[in-house]
């Protein structure tokens, strides 16, 4: 086993997972909400990426925007259709209402595009870099940069823009903010278009890597799960190093130990977390 | 006088859903569609009594379910085991995967929990398909006949028509614990641990104690349910951990209400009568059960029971409402 190769993979991977965790990352931390439906989002943003190619002809780069826009109006929806739940906190109802979401979106899906598997064939997947016996394709480094600026964006925009400061008064007391006048509203509604049109963007980005199938998506919830609660719920570095973790974890045991049980290991990895330390990593920080 | 009238109502409705099968035509596709019906809804009974009572979204309870289904399916493959042996090792094994499960989530409360349960399964779906143990991705076939015969009676189900009693037996069991259930100590403690933590605490419940029992009380439910689909359908493998099924026990458990005796089994029939007789393809119908499930808690969160209460209010007469107005005044 070539050791550098696997660190590259799990590099790249680390970034694709925090690439895919970064909407739940505002969505749970900030506005602690969860979305059952996130790993169905996911795999609607890489089918709507791959239908824009191959079905409409459009060049990857149009595609993505496409596949965001997707991404944003089933955000919407769902919020909407939530709203009140929202309002009212009522988590049970919230998180029942998200699987929903995401069984209807998989029927959806397999209705439009099909149930066979397809491949999300882009101009930068085909191109490879190579330096001695490792090598990468032009996509992984798109993933790298792409998810190093997302997460710096949004750093940016929450710690130092009034948007920033709106949404997380929001989320830490959503009654107290309306009464000082804050539309909570619309604060939801944008967080729910973040997370609609960022997990949509990763599925654009991270969808060429394998190929794609509209029964999946659990496993990326799972990942992300496991992303922002090990990199400490609410923290947006945190979930960045999380996911880097992760992906060199799952690199290395899907080369050293087994490749299909590489979601099943990292879930161990959590609940080992979780048993020892209930509020996650971080929470020893606080 | 109020129990007895019920048992008595219950007895009747009991006895006219035995028959049911033949009152609605007798062909196989009845006894097919009520036969999974039953099945259905004691696998949703078990999910009931974590949701409506103790308040928490367990997204395990398919593991519990596939629990039954591989006992059941290894047991009566490779050993040859009878039916009771199978349901009995279901239980048990149920009971065991429960223990282990409530001990992890013990500290875990609300979303983590969800999530963790909810990653279990994902887990124990990709186990089932990549184990040879558990026969891989091919899963277990061959599962023999449902022997249920004792000394002096023989009792075979071969097909859905003579599965029908012993599906409708099941139910009815199901059915009697559910409500014992909610009549016992533990049952008001569920109620109580839900509602309000803290005066539960302070009237003496330990709250993780409550939920540790209350999980090792529903898992044998759902996993009995596992035990006769096993039978029923004569194979099994990793698609009884499929997303279908808690998406029906999750919309079993609030379309009709909540803690309503009846409510999931009425949820059942109405989501399995769309399925096999109003079908409009398996992929919309996936649409049809999701959106069933979405617009019940956003725009009926007390169930369709929410319809009949103001009916019944308004049909008892306006001149209640009238005293209370002016009471109010």
């Amino acid at each position: 086993m070539n050791l550098g190769q696997q660190f590259l993979n799990g590099l790249v991977l680390g970034h694709a997972y925090a690439l895919v965790a970064i909407g739940w990352t505002v969505l749970l931390g900030v506005a602690r909400l969860v979305n059952f439906g996130h790993g169905q989002m996911y795999m609607l943003g890489a089918f709507v990426t791959w239908f824009a190619i191959s079905g409409l002809g459009l060049p990857y780069v149009l595609a993505i925007p496409v596949a965001i826009g997707a991404g944003i109006l089933v955000g919407l929806v769902l919020q909407r259709v939530m709203l009140k739940a929202t309002i009212d906190q009522n988590l049970v109802s919230i998180m029942i209402m998200t699987l929903g979401f995401g069984y209807v979106l998989h029927g959806a899906a397999a209705l439009v595009f099909g149930s066979t598997g397809q491949i999300l064939d882009t101009p930068l997947a085909q191109k490879e870099l190579a330096f001695g016996d490792m090598w990468l394709t032009w996509q992984d480094i798109a993933i790298v940069v792409v998810a190093i600026v997302e997460f710096l964006v949004l750093k940016f925009v929450l710690d130092r823009t009034r948007i920033g400061r709106l949404v997380r008064m929001v989320a830490e007391d959503p009654k107290l903010a309306e009464l000082a006048g804050v539309d909570i509203r619309r604060v939801y509604l944008a967080v729910f278009a973040f997370e609609g049109a960022a997990v949509a963007f990763a599925g654009a980005m991270v969808g060429p890597r394998t190929p794609i199938l509209t029964s999946m998506g659990f496993e990326e919830v799972i990942m992300t799960f496991v992303v922002v609660v090990l990199g400490g719920i609410g923290s947006v570095f945190g979930s960045y190093v999380a996911g880097l973790a992760l992906g060199l974890f799952t690199a290395f045991f899907g080369a050293l130990i087994s490749p299909a049980y590489t979601t099943a290991a990292a879930f161990a990895v959590l609940i080992a977390v979780l048993v020892l330390r209930p509020g996650g990593l971080a929470a020893g920080a606080r | 006088m109020h129990t007895t009238i019920r048992g008595i109502a219950l007895l009747i409705l009991a006895v006219a859903a035995y028959f049911a099968p033949v009152l609605a035509g007798g062909s196989g596709a009845v006894y097919s569609a009520l036969v999974l019906i039953a099945i259905f809804a004691a696998m949703s009974y078990g999910l009931d009594l974590i949701v409506s009572d103790l308040g928490e979204v367990s997204l395990a309870h398919t593991v519990f379910f596939a629990v039954g289904c591989y006992t059941t399916a290894l047991l009566s493959t490779r050993a040859g085991a009878g039916g009771w042996a199978t349901l009995g090792a279901s239980i048990g094994a149920a009971l065991l995967f429960a223990a282990v499960l409530g001990l992890v989530t013990l500290r875990l409360r609300e979303f983590v929990f969800s999530l963790v349960t909810y990653a279990i399964a994902v887990v124990a779906s990709t186990v089932a398909q990549n184990w040879s143990f558990l026969g891989g991705s091919d899963g277990l076939r061959g599962i023999p006949v449902l022997d249920l015969s004792l000394p002096g009676l023989t009792l075979k189900a071969g097909n859905d028509r003579e599965l029908w009693p012993i599906a409708f037996g099941l139910l009815v069991v199901v059915l009697y614990l559910v409500d014992r259930f909610r009549n016992s100590r533990l049952g008001s403690a569920a109620v109580m641990t839900h509602l309000n933590t803290r005066l539960a605490i302070v009237s003496g419940i330990d709250p993780q104690q409550v939920r540790l029992k209350v999980f090792l009380f529903s898992a044998p439910i759902t996993a009995s349910a596992g035990w006769l689909y096993a039978y029923q359908r004569a194979y099994v493998s990793a698609d009884v951990l499929d997303s279908y099924f808690l998406i029906l026990m999750l919309t079993a458990v609030v379309l009709v209400g909540r803690r309503l005796l009846l409510g999931p089994l009425l949820a059942t029939v109405l989501v399995l009568g769309q399925e096999k007789f109003l079908s409009l393809g398996g992929y919309a119908d996936k649409i049809i059960l999701g959106s069933v499930l979405i617009a019940t808690l956003a725009l009926f969160p007390k169930g369709l029971i929410g319809f009949v209460e103001p009916l019944r209010a308004m049909l008892r007469g306006r001149g209640a409402d009238t005293v209370r107005r002016s009471g109010a005044a």
